[in-house]
């Protein structure tokens, strides 16, 4: 369902409340407007209301998004009457759904407030003298009450202010058309310290559609000269969500998922499923050579950074075979520990600063396809003498990398995607375990036979729960349709033997 | 012998060397010019190992000669720019 919609009936609130339902909240809150018998003295005795639909649930559907994006909720809804309604009838109705009670309600109240605020919506009032008055439209009459909270005065309106990228789009190598590809861009950033730091704050400022983050590491004090985006009171709380926090805050368009974890052989390939470009703001060899594979096996470009007291590097790995990878300019016996990082060797803070801001340019640039350092080069900036240099670096003959990376993807072609069934035993039989993808209505509505693992599509597209990489899984809905699209999506983050029952359940129905 | 004096003398050649890293906080210095007798980037690293307190061997690093990726074993000549770099991790 649309997650705004104007209803020309009376709403059914018991049955919106259902669409709420998911098995990973643990609180709903919503709110209903009713019409009541009063306004401004006159007594009112029904309403009409109006909307221009095509501009209000645009601006609905946005705001109901920014909800869930600046509350991290679950599901939200909100649907307005439009026609003539009685006293009593409810005018308009939201519904939030998330893990925990707070952000339910703070997203319920930002919904209907930003509802009454932003959407054209006008009401025509009847009274008891027979008269009638459209009344202003809702919002230009009522501000947003979590902006300025408690205010009375009728002329202070306080607008919610909206990401503006016209400094950027005034650059014509940006412009409308660049700024799009911005927003359709997904970039996972390894690493929220020194470096991640001024790169999530300049992606996030510049619109990038989608940001991944990942650092297994809390907040310390001694973080702080170098990483200036975090409080001292906040030492002890884990960085990726701190700074997943201050990009929703920084632009609430960008969505943002973060993962306190560190980046392994067995997570990597799922981590970077779905990103276009991955940048290395790690502080260890170990996670810049993994993705520096990952990079070659499955031809993501990589963007590498790192310091040293007071200079750095930067690199690009394309991925391809013909240009240089980290092993092919680093010898195998480069190890963490060797050469020191910032805890043992110090740093000083802008030079992180200044190499993720380099990053972060790059990384703009790439992106909007300009012209920027090629991959078969390494930038060094010494910040004390403040010399830079492109040193040239070519693919070696002899990488390893670059052969390992070769000889695996000429491996098995991938399986079939969907299979067909005439039965879930007979599937049952082929050592399939089932993963019911639906949500959860129509699981209790046409429960599956045995057991089965529940992985609803809203909650696959961002985790792939318990299941296991090495897993025989048949995936199920209704049609085939969700199913299939899950098993791709799977497939693509390294879930190799993972199939879709084709046409659905509706296909056992037919030949049963 | 004066003429075994003047190859010598023509053997040597004038080179600028950069640091970079654990290498430039062991030399205490980003860059010098130098004259050397080495022949490559590898005598010639030997040669500094011997004026400054080097801990890294040259399997861990990289040289580059004008700006470019190269090898130990590369004839260096005179008016080459020669940078001696180790990986970096910090972030």
């Amino acid at each position: 369902m649309n997650a705004f919609r104007f209803s020309t009936v009376g709403l059914d609130t018991a049955a919106l409340q259902r669409e709420m339902r998911d098995e990973s909240c643990g609180g709903f809150a919503s709110f209903e407007g009713w019409v009541r018998n009063h306004n401004e003295g006159h007594a009112v005795t029904r309403l009409e209301y109006e909307a221009y639909a095509e501009l209000a649930e645009k601006e609905g559907a946005r705001i109901v998004e920014e909800a869930r994006t600046r509350f991290g909720v679950t599901r939200a809804a909100c649907v307005h009457r439009v026609g003539s309604l009685a006293l009593g009838d409810v005018a308009v109705w939201v519904g939030v759904s998330a893990a925990h009670r707070d952000e339910a309600f703070r997203a319920c109240r930002f919904i209907i407030d930003e509802v009454k605020h932003r959407v054209p919506i006008w009401k025509k009032e009847h009274y008891v003298n027979g008269d009638s008055g459209w009344v202003n439209c809702e919002r230009c009459a009522l501000p947003a009450a979590h902006t300025h909270e408690h205010t009375h005065e009728p002329h202070h309106h306080v607008e919610t202010p909206t990401p503006d990228y016209s400094r950027q789009i005034a650059l014509r190598e940006v412009g409308v058309e660049g700024q799009a590809r911005l927003r359709s861009a997904s970039v996972l950033v390894v690493g929220a310290g020194g470096l991640g730091v001024p790169v999530l704050q300049y992606l996030a400022g510049a619109g990038v559609g989608r940001l991944g983050i990942i650092d297994a590491d809390r907040l310390e004090p001694s973080n702080l000269h170098r990483q200036t985006w975090y409080a001292l009171a906040e030492c002890g709380q884990e960085k990726s969500s701190l700074a997943a926090t201050r990009v929703r805050a920084l632009n609430p368009e960008v969505r943002v998922e973060s993962h306190a974890l560190r980046l392994d052989a067995h997570n990597a390939e799922r981590l970077c499923a779905g990103h276009d470009l991955i940048l290395d703001c790690s502080d260890n060899f170990a996670t810049k050579f993994l993705l520096n594979d990952l990079a070659l096996r499955t031809g993501k470009p990589v963007l590498f950074a790192s310091v040293y007291q007071y200079e750095g590097q930067l690199q690009l790995v394309r991925g391809d075979n013909a240009t240089a990878c980290l092993r092919c300019v680093w010898p195998e016996a480069t190890r963490d520990g060797l050469v020191g990082n910032c805890a043992e060797a110090g740093v000083l803070g802008p030079v992180p600063g200044v190499f993720g801001s380099l990053q972060a340019l790059e990384a703009l640039k790439l992106l909007l396809g300009l012209p920027g350092l090629k991959p078969d080069e390494m930038l060094i900036f010494d910040l004390i003498t403040l010399n830079t240099q492109r040193l040239r670096a070519r693919r070696a003959p002899g990488c390893d990398a670059h052969r390992r990376a070769t000889s695996s993807a000429s491996a098995a072609a991938p399986p079939d995607l969907e299979l067909q069934f005439g039965s879930l035993a007979e599937a049952q039989a082929d050592g399939f375990a089932f993963v019911d993808v639906r949500d959860s209505r129509e699981r209790e509505a046409e429960p599956l036979p045995g057991e089965s693992l529940h992985l609803p599509m809203s909650k696959l597209l961002t985790d792939a729960g318990n299941l296991d990489l090495a897993g025989r899984y048949l995936l199920i809905c209704a049609t085939g349709k969700r199913s299939s699209a899950a098993a791709a999506l799977l497939r693509s983050h390294g879930f190799a033997d993972c199939r879709s029952l084709r046409g659905g359940l509706k296909s056992l129905k037919a030949s049963a | 012998m004066p003429e075994r004096a003047a190859s010598e003398r023509t053997s040597e050649r004038t080179i600028r060397v950069q640091y970079y890293a654990l290498l430039r906080e062991q030399a205490g210095r980003s860059d010098e010019t130098l004259t050397t007798a080495a022949l490559n980037p590898r005598e010639l690293y030997v040669e500094l190992q011997a004026r400054y307190p080097f801990t890294l061997p040259p399997e861990m690093l990289r040289v580059a000669i004008n700006a470019e990726f190269g090898e130990w074993s590369q004839a260096l000549k005179a008016g080459d720019a020669v940078v001696f770099i180790p990986p970096v991790a910090g972030g």
